[in-house]
């Protein structure tokens, strides 16, 4: 074999090899690529909440106080519920409207005031923000106040939402947020419909110490709601 | 023939004769050295194991044209330890210097193809020398000269990967050493043989080594798998609302009249460290008005997870956000920059900080930023983060980090590493900008911004459920009577503005549930007492 024809033989084998090499792995890529194209992703879409205890009963009432007091579209147009349409959307008594938040304990907090008053104190206004800032992916921003029920009712069912448009002036002081006015539904209910009993005085309030019936009444319950309504 | 004449030999003095020394080291001219057998063989094993070691190299960046992840070599032995993890093999295989002529072909073509191109010749230029056994000056030095090129490469190459990338390839590193034992190899060969006769023919050598290249680089172009024209240039999806309204983006970069674009990022995220880097690497990223949303994959403040992916990741996001300013002001770049930069640099210690003990993660960032103290873990910034994250549920993103929005258009997951150039240049292309505009007006008018504050203040508060929706909206007052409020109290706030409506209607779930009946919402509300009638006692 002469020089020439080894020169040709090795030649044709360092590009050869090179080249064959190259083509099936770009064959290769093309084949797995054409049998991905149109698979399905599995990525998640960013959404909000719907947690566990969203049970359908919290959800209609959720959805029946937001239309009601405001935060949906053919709902009261107001913003906030008196006590008799807090009474009328829930469409349960005042103990089976109570254990529908039951399930929020790790979620919720309780802000009380001073008898007869509906300004915040320092306590009360850190735990309001506390309990802002922790949304997560929920949609919906409840307050339910409440007064004691010593006193007149007419009077306790003004200052019920009075303590909770405090909360809200609150809110919208301190984070200048707009999604407050789609967000935060106001529930005032008085001393008329689903009084505090004291067991929740174990819940995270803003107040350390004594907790009567009357002390976890003066209050405004605020919580988010991790519900998809 | 040796003599033993005394009128040759007197000199030596009765030695025998002995072989002549070079003269200054060097064989006398014309005079054919015997055949370096194992040099030529040292230069061919050498261009050998740096073919094998490039066609690994090669092998691993063409199985990404498929556009998916898959485990690449990163080993000093051929063929070994083939991982998907993170490794410098992968990091210096994904920088933008693995690969040439990006904006023109999808992941361009990659230096380790011209690699194996290279040692093709090298060993083809060997075994030739081998099997005539023989080897003439000009040969030697046609192969020295063509060993030096991967070594004059592996210099460069090596001080890109460590002062660039501050990365380490094993495989590289094998290349790296190939191309010294073939050039040692050559070196030897040519030594030995630098005075048997023979010139040098470096074009004719020149002509085959660039014809070998071209035609394996041929090979390549003609080959690969080619990107869908839509989605690179019009992405995989858009943001319906690109706009932020809650001031939760981070400057990230920005160039005067650059695209406008957005970077849904992770802080202690691999990829996003990664991704960063390609973007900073890439003379593209000049063209862009880069804005950051944080997107920490911790479950600690993000509910779309569900365990802290990247532990830590909350903290060292608010961190971000306390350095920027929490405020509606302008956010301080360089400040959010800096925290940035140094969550990527330790990100691996951070994520294990953060699993252990989040407090202490705390601490150690209020220790390097003492300017975030007092912000980090605060009501404003936690809230902010959550708004941070409600942009990406409002965008309807998928759940992942880096992402890239060029304009509103998201660039394709599987073109944001090896394809980012090939896709950038073709979305920043007047073509593509022109194309998202038309979309953009086709595309039914968005709702009205909410109206000002002080008209929402200025409404009523509650109205009975039929009031028709166009009514209820700050420009159309009510008629309805509102409940008098106490003294010194505000009207409750107004209803939700059309946008508000729009939103919570195309919200899923069940069907709407009833409304109170109208005679229990006009109920009128009773006047209450003046509150300093103390009589909830």
């Amino acid at each position: 074999m002469n020089d020439t024809s080894r020169r040709w033989i090795l030649l044709a084998a360092a590009l050869a090899i090179p080249a064959a090499l190259v083509v099936t792995w770009a064959r290769a890529a093309q084949a797995r690529l054409d049998a991905t194209q149109g698979a399905a992703r599995e990525v998640a879409t960013a959404s909000v909440s719907n947690d566990a205890y969203c049970t359908p009963e919290l959800k209609a009432i959720v959805r029946r106080v937001a239309g009601a007091c405001g935060l949906l579209d053919g709902g009261g147009g107001g913003r906030g519920c008196q006590p008799l349409q807090a009474r009328k959307v829930a469409a349960l008594s005042g103990s089976d409207f109570n254990a529908l938040f039951r399930p929020l304990a790790h979620r919720a907090h309780i802000v009380q005031f001073d008898p007869t008053k509906a300004e915040l104190d320092p306590a009360a206004r850190a735990l309001v923000e506390k309990a802002w800032s922790d949304q997560r992916g929920a949609s919906f921003f409840f307050v339910v106040s409440r007064a004691s029920p010593d006193g007149d009712e007419q009077y306790n069912e003004a200052l019920s939402r009075d303590r909770a448009k405090a909360v809200l002036d609150h809110l919208d002081a301190r984070f200048h947020d707009e999604d407050l006015r789609k967000q935060v539904g106001l529930l005032w209910l008085g001393e008329e419909f689903a009084q505090l009993p004291t067991e929740f005085c174990g819940w995270d309030r803003s107040r350390a110490g004594a907790c009567s019936h009357a002390d976890i009444n003066r209050s405004a319950f605020v919580a988010w709601i991790d519900c998809a309504i | 023939m040796t003599t033993h004449d005394p009128a040759f030999t007197e000199h030596l003095h009765g030695e025998p004769p002995g072989r002549e020394e070079p003269r200054a080291g060097r064989p006398p001219p014309g005079r054919r050295a015997a055949f370096p057998r194992a040099a030529v063989a040292v230069a061919l094993a050498g261009a050998l194991l740096g073919a094998v070691f490039a066609a690994l190299s090669t092998s691993d960046f063409m199985q990404h044209l498929d556009r998916q992840v898959h485990a690449i070599h990163c080993s000093f032995l051929p063929g070994a330890a083939k991982d998907v993890a993170a490794s410098g093999c992968r990091t210096v295989m994904m920088s933008p210097y693995s690969s040439l002529f990006r904006e023109s072909l999808w992941g361009g073509i990659p230096v380790s193809l011209w690699a194996l191109a290279v040692f093709a010749f090298l060993a083809y230029r060997a075994a030739l020398l081998l099997w005539r056994r023989q080897a003439s000056a000009g040969d030697a030095k046609v192969l020295l000269a063509a060993a030096a090129l991967p070594v004059a490469m592996s210099v460069l190459f090596g001080a890109v990967s460590i002062f660039l990338l501050e990365a380490v390839c094993k495989v590289c590193i094998g290349i790296y050493a190939a191309s010294a034992l073939c050039f040692a190899g050559a070196l030897l060969a040519y030594r030995a043989v630098r005075a048997a006769p023979g010139e040098a023919r470096f074009a004719a050598a020149l002509l085959e080594g660039t014809a070998l290249v071209a035609a394996v680089t041929l090979a390549y172009v003609a080959s690969v798998p080619r990107p869908d024209p839509r989605t690179s240039t019009q992405g995989c999806g858009a943001l319906v609302h690109a706009e932020d309204g809650a001031g939760v983006m981070i400057p990230l970069t920005a160039s005067a009249g650059g695209t406008p674009s957005v970077e849904v990022l992770d802080p202690l995220c691999a990829s996003c460290k990664a991704f960063d880097a390609r973007l900073a690497a890439s003379s593209l990223g000049e063209r862009l008005d880069l804005k950051g949303v944080l997107f920490p994959l911790d479950s600690r403040c993000n509910w779309m997870v569900t365990e802290a992916i990247h532990p830590g990741a909350c903290a060292v996001s608010e961190a971000v956000l306390c350095a920027a300013g929490v405020g509606q002001g302008p956010k301080n770049a360089a400040a959010a920059g800096a925290v940035l930069r140094w969550a990527f640099a330790r990100q691996t210690e951070l994520r294990a900080l953060g699993a252990r003990d989040e407090a202490g993660l705390r601490a150690e960032i209020e220790r390097e930023f003492p300017a975030v103290a007092g912000c980090l873990g605060g009501a404003l910034v936690r809230s902010k983060l959550t708004k941070s994250l409600r942009w990406a549920v409002a965008n309807a993103i998928p759940v992942l980090t880096p992402q890239l929005f060029v304009g509103d258009a998201r660039m394709c997951d599987e073109d944001t590493d090896l394809g980012l150039e090939y896709t950038l240049s073709r979305m920043l292309s007047p073509e593509a900008a022109q194309e998202r505009a038309r979309r953009r007006a086709a595309e039914p008018p968005r709702p009205p911004p909410p109206p000002p504050r002080a008209d929402l203040q200025a409404s009523a508060a509650a109205a009975p459920p039929e009031v028709e929706p166009q009514l209820r909206t700050p420009a159309a007052p009510r008629a309805v009577e509102a409940p008098p409020a106490a003294p010194g109290a505000e009207a409750p706030p107004p209803p939700p503005s059309p946008a508000e409506a729009v939103q919570d209607e195309a919200r899923p779930g069940p069907a709407p549930e009833p409304t109170p009946s109208p005679s229990d919402a006009e109920s009128p509300a009773e006047t209450p007492k003046p509150s300093h009638v103390e009589t909830e006692r």
